[in-house]
């Protein structure tokens, strides 16, 4: 399929590889946001509730996955948490799970902030016109905070998929694993290299684009001074 | 699952020399970033040839993992005929890096200070270093500070993948460590907790540059 850009076949180990590669740094990036938002959600509603335990509880979950390297959230999900819990998982299942975790630190302050630019008026409004509480989540707020979320969020999830290269660590046979296998099989790091990065960059290029194009949509659509 | 304390005291020395490790690629290295994102920006501001390569710059940097930049770098360059030391690579990567994203909250922070001043300064009779120097850096300083804060805080983590070439860092002692002890929950348990004090005073740092920013901004 790459013969034209690997005359010899001495390239094969990357280009055999790279496209499952790519197919599951995708996927385990998305099953990572889709987790990580649910995630996030949870974690909004403890941080905003009227109970002090859990919102301290959100905010130490916060400060410990936002102060610990990525790398290390990889380590303590294949080896340390199985560990503890007398379990075993799978190299994916970890990496899944720690990027995940990792994500919905940042989550649950990208949504706190944008339900924080929604002034108190629009509440007391909802309630003025008879609604009740839950109403008033799902029609006045809810909609605006994910709308006010989206140019954020993509550009979490560019981040996130950055990330999703120290699966690589725990040996998930995602992109950079199969870009590492390579570039030691082959001993042509240079073009192994440069042809994982570029691939990595137009996938994330293509995600900044579409955010872009997002962002003047979503300015559009919201009112002005809210 | 009991937590043995003796392994976590044992841990801690060589956990230690790892961070020293880990400080000097930082302190290094995000100082010579800095300077190239600063280049960078006014390269980016000219009408010259130069910014769209300052462009291309700040893009390849926020659109390719870090990882396998230092893959790139660690086993690439001595191809080229560069030998470098993994300390010299985990240096390169850092500043490289530092560069790109500096150059992109300088870029911001340049955007917030009006133009009118730059006239202004140039119908003063000064010249574009003097307006510089003189009227937009002073005023810099409040924008730049608190996302530099995040980034360095960034690169001190992400420092954690140096390990992958072996440099004794932080993360690399406590492969060792787990390799040799298998007390997985003690020694990550440990390391991440030394990481987060790190970053939790990183963090206390910036926000004391920022209120003395502050204090002095409302003095002038």
């Amino acid at each position: 399929m790459f013969d034209w850009i690997d005359k010899g076949g001495v390239l094969a180990p990357l280009l055999d590889g790279v496209v499952s590669g790519t197919a599951l740094t995708l996927a385990a990036s998305a099953c990572a946001f889709a987790i990580g938002l649910a995630l996030g959600i949870v974690l909004l509603l403890a941080r905003i509730s009227s109970i002090a335990p859990l919102r301290a509880l959100v905010v130490l979950w916060v400060s410990l996955l936002r102060g610990t390297p990525a790398l290390i959230h990889m380590l303590i999900a294949y080896y340390m948490v199985p560990a503890l819990l007398d379990i075993s998982i799978s190299p994916l299942t970890a990496g899944i799970a720690a990027l995940a975790c990792n994500t919905s630190a940042y989550i649950v302050e990208i949504l706190r902030g944008a339900l924080g630019t929604m002034s108190h008026g629009q509440r007391a409004a909802g309630y003025a016109m008879g609604m009740r509480p839950w109403q008033v989540w799902r029609y006045v707020l809810l909609p605006q905070m994910i709308y006010r979320s989206i140019p954020p969020l993509t550009s979490e999830f560019t981040i996130l998929l950055k990330a999703s290269s120290l699966m690589s660590i725990i040996a998930v046979p995602e992109l950079a694993t199969v870009a590492r296998n390579a570039g030691l099989q082959t001993d042509l790091p240079l073009q192994v290299f440069t042809i994982t990065a570029a691939v990595y960059f137009v996938i994330l290029f293509l995600i900044s684009a579409a955010s872009r194009v997002c962002e003047g949509r979503v300015a559009r659509m919201l009112p002005h001074g809210h | 699952m009991a937590i043995d304390f003796s392994v976590v005291r044992e841990a801690i020395p060589p956990l230690i020399d790892g961070l020293r490790i880990t400080a000097l690629v930082n302190v290094v290295g995000i100082p010579i970033g800095i300077a190239a994102g600063i280049a960078a920006a006014y390269a980016a501001q000219s009408r010259t040839l130069l910014r769209p390569v300052a462009l291309a710059y700040v893009e390849l940097v926020r659109n390719i993992p870090y990882l396998i930049l230092v893959y790139l770098s660690f086993f690439g360059l001595p191809k080229l005929g560069v030998q470098a030391s993994a300390m010299q690579v985990a240096i390169i990567c850092t500043a490289f890096y530092t560069g790109g994203y500096f150059c992109e909250i300088l870029r911001a922070a340049l955007r917030s200070v009006p133009r009118g001043q730059t006239h202004a300064a140039f119908s003063l009779g000064m010249t574009f270093w003097q307006a510089q120097r003189l009227v937009i850096a002073p005023q810099l300083f409040r924008f730049v500070t608190p996302p530099t804060t995040s980034l360095v805080i960034m690169m001190f983590k992400d420092s954690s993948i140096f390990s992958v070439m072996s440099l004794p860092e932080m993360t690399y002692q406590s492969n060792l460590l787990t390799a040799n002890t298998f007390a997985y929950v003690e020694v990550l348990g440990t390391t991440a907790l030394i990481y987060w004090i790190c970053s939790v005073l990183l963090a206390g740092v910036g926000r004391r540059v920022e209120s003395v920013i502050g204090r002095r901004a409302r003095h002038a």
